[in-house]
Formats: C-alpha cells, structure tokens, sequence
C-alpha cells in the first residue's frame, strides 16, 4: 500500500513537473524545432515564398559545393559554382580568426587588471563596462563616424600622433574593412569583461595563500592558480563566442548598408544567407547555407569540447575524467 | 426544470425569430457590401507622416463619393515592405493596389503584377493624355504594369555661389547648346572641386585628401544609373534585346567606368568612397549641405535637397556625352495591381480614380511627381512656380524628351544579383585607385552572364 501511495505521489509530481514545463515545450515544438525542420525541408526545394516549394533534391548543395574540385586543381574561383559563398565563408572565417582570441584575450586581460586593489575600481568597472550595453546599430553609426578616413578622428591620431604616414582607409578599403570591423567589435568586450571578473572572485583565496607560501611571484601565482582556475570560463567565453563569431550580422549590415562591400571584402556568411533569403527570395538555398553553418559551427564546437578535456581545469575533477 | 420546459423555451424561441424574420416590411434590404481596395504603400515614397494623412484624406475623398468601393491605404515601414507585401501574397491576403512603385520595384517583382492591357482595352480607356514615355516605360517584356502616375526626369542642378566664387559661368539651360558636353563640364567641375586651403583640383597646391567641395556628383544612383549616360546600344539595361546576353562591358560602359575611375582618383573631381561616406556622415546631403557644386538628379530630389538651402542654385539640362548624345535618366511611378488579388475589378477602379485628370495633381502633391498627364502640365507648372521661385522650369519638362530607353532600373532577369554583381563593381572602383576599368567591367559581364545562364536553364 506504501508503495502505491509512493509511486502515486511520484507519478503526480512528474505530471506537475511536464504541466509547468509544457509552455516552454510547446513553445520550443512551435517556434524552435518547428521552423527547424521547415528550413531542413526548404533546403532540399527551389522555394521563393509566394509559390509552393518544388523539391529539387541535393540541387542547393550542389550549388554550395559544386566545382570545389576544379578550383583546388586550378586556383581559380570562378570554378567555383557559387563563389560568393566561398567568398563569405572565408571572410566569416578571418574574421573568426582574428576577433576570437582578441576578444578573449582583452576581455581576460581587462579583467586581471579590474581585478586589482586600484583608486576609483568601480568606476573603471562601470567605465569599460558602459559599451557592451549600447545596442549594435549605435555602436556602427558611432565607429563609422570614427573610423572615416577624411572626417573621423582616428586617421588624424594615427598621422599626427603616432606619425603613421598613410592610415589605412578602414571600412572603404578591401584590405583593411575587416580588421575594423574587428577593432569596433572590441568595443564590447565589457561584457565578457564581466563574466572573468565574477570568475576571478570566485577562486578561494586560500589557494593563493597556499602558493604565497610556497614562495611563487605573481607571474607563477597567475599561471598555476589563476590561469587554470579560469579555464571554465574562458571555455565558456570561447564556445558562446565562436557561436557569436558566425552569426555576425547586424554591425555589417549597417556598416555597408547590407552590401558586403567594398569589393566582397566583409561579405560575411550570414549577410550572403540574409541576402539570398530575403533579397534574392532564393529560400531553399538560404536554408542549405543556415543548415551549412549550423554543421560548421557543431563540428568547430565538438572539437573545443573534445580539446577541452586538455586544458579545462574544473576544481575536484582529475584530469582526462 | 423539467422536458416541458424546454420545449416552450424552444418554441418561444423559434416563433420569436420568425417574428423579427418577418418584422418591418417595408424597410429595404442591407445594401451590397462593398468591395475593398487596400492600397499598399511603403516599396518607395509614402511613409512620411505628412504623407499619411494626406493619404487618408485620399482614401476619405474616395470613399465620399463612391458606394460600391472603399479604400483603405495600409502604410509598412519601407524596411519591412517587401517581406510584408510577401506574406501578404503568400498567405492569399494580396493587396488590391500596391504603390507607388518605381521601374525598379516593378521589375523585381515582375511575375507578381497583372497585366493592365485587358482592362485598358476593355474601357476603351484613352491613353492620349499620358505623356509617351511614361507609357513606354510601364511596359515589361510580357505585360503592362499600370496606369502612368508620374514622373521623375533628370538634370544637373548647380550651386550659383559655387560658380560665383569661382568666376565661372553657369552651364547653358539651351538644350541645343552643344558645347556643354562631358569635357566641358569636366573642365569646369575640376575648377570647382576645393580643399581645405582654398586651392582648386587644377592647381599644383591642391591636396587631394583633404577636399571640401567636389565639383560633380551622381552618387544618389547605382552602377547602371551611372554608366546610362554614356549611350549603350542598350542603355541602361545590360542585357541584350531577349535578356540572354549580359551587355556590361560595351565600348560605351568601359568608357564610362574609366571616366567615373579617372574623375575620382586622378583628377578628383567626383568624391570616392571615403569621400562619400564623409558626406553622408556629416549632412547626409551632397548638393544642399554644399559639399558637391554641380549635382546629377531627378526631380525626386528636389522635394527633399532644394529646401531653405544657404545659397543660390538652379537647374540645367544633363551635358551631352562623349558621342555628342544626351541620355537623361528617367523615373516613373505607378500602382500595380498584385495577380492573386481579390477584388480586381475594383483594383481597376480605384486605379483609373487615382490616375484621373481631377486627382493626379493631389496624389503627385503627396508622392513629389511630375503627373504623367499633359493635359495637367501648365496647373503643374504653376505649382512649381509658387515652390521654387527661382529655377527654370522648363528644364524639368524638357529633359523628359531625353529619357533612357531601355531605362536604367528596368527588367533583366534575377535583377537583385544582377544589381548587386554591378554594384559591386561600382565600389570597387569607387575604392582602387588602381583598377584596371576594362578588366573589372569583362570580369562583371562574365558574372552577370553566368547569373542569366543559370536563370534561363531554369526557366527554358
């Protein structure tokens, strides 16, 4: 009779459990995995919107891969039977390149050094801070005003100050629009900032008694404790960055008023998908290219998780366990 | 409460509904619905809130004095029309009338529209009064779009102050004069492109990277825009006569791109990209926030650049170009009606209504065009007299016999990836000093001739 009342109690707990989970399933099914498996559909069809999807099979990936053989054996792009998206997953991946570790390393940095006993720390918090929350669009119009080869202010520094004698051209040069876009990303990095610094108060104090002790200075007492207590964070700093890294769009879209100019230069993956999707009206191939991504950004995340068992350091857990 | 009850309630129910079935005899049926005609607006101009109501009081105007129709403007946010006016499509809920829309728009949504021609012939509806072009150019390979509604004629409008200080005269408003051609008015723009110092683009001095006035622009147009001018066999269309054939890198366009190409990087009179995106960081306008001294544009412009400016100006007709021709862009708007809309028949209405002698001076009022009609040309005139005291006139009407045809925002197949494959150029040599033009302009053909190749495969 115990046992029935048990399993009973139990079985009326789980029923209370799914009711209140049930929105969020039903809105996950409806607006998540729903709208998911419809693109998984569109990117086997020729679909415009206004007509019915016509199932076209591997046409769409097709056309992303196609002519990848003739290119390697000749170098040419135009072999290439979209050059474009190679084009776009290229400059996503520079741009990955360079704006992760950056990002990482000046938000980690910011943080060490926010981290210390120095005057007016609050306001230095709240100062390096105060960008992250300015909305994307803000920040472009902003930097596009900073970064204008003849009216913005930071050519005249570069020239006058620092005696650069021809400043890059920025975001109206080919060569150089990318590492802008890189620089004004960096204006964010108030937000990462944040999640190191709660990190670094988080690491017990008796561990830097413990190497204090042991006579280690302070480049050893960052390498052997602060460093490898941090590792979590910077791994989850990492994967949300990566992730954020291949969806990046608005800044550019306002950057180059969704042209991806000059010259293709900051084409990035997502603004070609944007444009294929809701300019071209090409529905099925701009559900092949977000199905591509979601592929490449699952693989690149596997390989950080799987490399993470080297270098993420989780208290009370063994290495490799 | 028992079965008997019920059964009264029933029977006192059903009789009670005979009753008012049969009550008041002699009052009149209720009148027919009416057919409704919503007027989609926000593909181009529109969206202003001055424009709205003016819009509404269309629609109020309408509705007065019509039984049958009513109207109802649905205004979208420029940004999220064409998704919008998809939905619309896609889920079966089509507008009636969708506009006003530019030659452009109308292109790239070519297969949606109906074909006006059955209509037009049924009515017997008189087209004498539309001025030529503007009937030309609502004309697609397979359909007539609309009704002409208005007009946007192009010309060079000038800063006096400009030429004043300069001690140079102002260009010609004789549209005969052939002395005012592309070098002439290269000369002249190059005397009038200024850096910081005061030195203009001719003299040894003159430092390139800091300008303050360019002697030309025609920035507010993209890459066909530009290269029209220059007298393709196609104009502005790069496309042969059956849209097979990508046409970019004709005599007449490698001329011009090595023109634009010269004109900003050698001898800077145009201002190139850095240049621009100064402009458009600082006033935003080319012409009225005086930085660029002799401006190409269409009438469109005037509405919004020509408005308590600090300095005197005026207009005159485009230069002839290096053939000795003038090839003067041209715009037109009309409203289209969606193929999968209800209520055509009243779509139809509503159209010839907006288009009729005694409004289209009220709806070109609210969109900025020149009506399409002739038999409203002096009212117009006069109109214009009243804003803008001081410009010659005439020059707007007369540059409408110099129109590019093909136009330069006409059909080609896939006209989004085309337009964007041209303008990628465009930036390009807005950005390379050393751009090898004809080489860009070959390498362009070949991109828009792989994008047709593609697109008549799929559509033999």
């Amino acid at each position: 009779m115990a046992r029935v009342v048990s399993r009973s109690l139990a079985w009326r707990e789980a029923v209370a459990g799914y009711l209140f989970i049930v929105p969020w399933i039903v809105g996950f099914i409806v607006f998540t995995f729903g709208p998911m498996m419809a693109s998984l559909y569109f990117s086997f069809t020729e679909y415009d919107i206004i007509s019915a999807p016509k199932w076209v099979g591997l046409a769409n990936y097709m056309r992303a891969f196609g002519g990848v053989g003739a290119y390697l054996q000749t170098g040419d792009m135009r072999q290439l039977k979209d050059p474009v998206f190679w084009k776009s997953l290229q400059v996503t991946l520079y741009f990955a390149a360079l704006s992760l570790p950056l990002n990482l390393l000046c938000s980690f940095c910011l943080a060490v050094l926010l981290n210390q006993k120095i005057f007016g720390l609050r306001i230095w918090r709240t100062i390096y801070f105060l960008p992250s929350i300015i909305s994307g669009v803000a920040v472009t119009l902003l930097w596009l005003r900073i970064l204008n080869p003849r009216m913005g202010i930071l050519n005249p520094f570069l020239h006058d100050v620092l005696g650069i004698a021809n400043p890059p051209g920025w975001l109206q040069d080919p060569d150089w629009a990318v590492p802008a876009l890189v620089l004004m990303g960096l204006w964010g990095v108030g937000g990462s900032m944040i999640i190191y610094l709660a990190g670094l108060q988080g690491i017990s104090t008796e561990l830097y008694d413990a190497a204090h002790v042991d006579g280690a200075n302070r480049w050893q007492t960052f390498w052997s404790v602060t460093f490898p207590m941090m590792t979590p964070v910077l791994f989850y700093n990492l994967v949300l960055g990566l992730i954020g890294t291949f969806q990046y769009f608005t800044e550019v879209y306002v950057a180059t008023g969704g042209a991806g100019g000059p010259q293709r230069a900051t084409m990035f993956y997502n603004l070609y998908l944007y444009q294929n999707a809701f300019k071209y009206f090409d529905m099925g191939y701009a559900s092949t290219m977000a199905w591509i991504l979601f592929v490449i950004v699952l693989c690149l995340t596997t390989l950080i998780f799987r490399s993470s068992d080297a270098w993420v350091y989780y208290e009370g857990q063994l290495r490799g366990k | 409460m028992n079965a008997s009850w019920w059964r009264k309630t029933v029977l006192l129910l059903v009789v009670s509904l005979l009753f008012a079935s049969c009550s008041m005899p002699g009052k009149p049926a209720a009148p027919a619905e009416k057919a409704k005609v919503v007027i989609f607006v926000g593909f181009g101009t529109g969206t202003d809130p001055d424009q709205v109501s003016a819009q509404e009081a269309l629609a109020k105007k309408f509705n007065g004095s019509h039984d049958n129709i009513t109207v109802e403007f649905m205004i979208a946010p420029h940004d999220q029309a064409t998704e919008k006016f998809l939905t619309m499509v896609a889920g079966d809920n089509a507008p009636q009338l969708v506009g006003p829309l530019g030659i452009s728009t109308v292109a790239q949504f070519f297969d949606q529209w109906e074909d006006v021609t059955p209509y037009i012939a049924k009515d017997g509806y008189d087209m004498s009064d539309f001025y030529g072009p503007s009937v030309t150019l609502n004309k697609y390979p397979t359909l007539n779009a609309g009704l002409p509604l208005g007009l946007y004629p192009s010309f060079v409008f000038y800063n006096k102050d400009a030429f004043d200080a300069a001690g140079i005269p102002y260009p010609t408003h004789d549209f005969n004069d052939k002395n005012w051609d592309i070098n002439a008015m290269q000369t002249i723009a190059t005397q009038l492109t200024i850096d910081a110092n005061g030195n203009n683009a001719t003299s040894p001095k003159f430092d390139a990277a800091n300008i303050k006035q360019w002697g030309y622009g025609d920035t507010y147009t993209d890459f066909r825009g530009q290269m029209t001018m220059f007298g393709a066999p196609s104009k502005g269309r790069p496309a042969s006569n059956d849209y097979k054939t990508a046409q970019v890198n004709s005599a007449e366009w490698k001329y011009g791109a090595k023109w634009l190409h010269t004109g900003v990087h050698k001898l800077h009179f145009m201002p190139d990209a850095a240049g621009q995106s100064a402009i458009s960081s600082s006033s935003g306008d080319p012409f009225g926030g005086g930085h660029v001294a002799i401006w190409y544009s269409h009438t469109w412009y005037m509405s919004e650049g020509l408005n308590g400016l600090p300095f005197k100006f005026d207009i005159a007709p485009l230069f002839f170009n290096q053939k000795g021709e003038r090839i003067a862009r041209i715009h037109a708007d009309l409203f289209t009606i969606p193929k999968t809309a209800k209520n055509k028949d009243a779509a139809w209405e509503v159209m010839k209504w907006l288009v009729a002698p005694e409004q289209i001076m009220d709806v070109c009022a609210v969109y900025g065009c020149l009506p399409a009609r002739k038999s409203v040309e002096e009212l117009f005139k006069a109109k214009l007299k009243e804003r803008y005291p001081t410009i010659d006139h005439a020059v707007i009407f007369k540059s409408i016999d110099y129109l590019d045809d093909p136009n330069h925002e006409s059909y080609v197949p896939e006209w989004s990836k085309v337009n964007d494959t041209l303008n990628n150029t465009l930036t390009t040599i807005y950005t390379d000093p050393t751009l090898d033009t004809d080489a860009a302009l070959d390498t362009a053909n070949s991109d828009v001739q792989t994008i047709f190749n593609d697109y008549w495969a799929k559509h033999p």
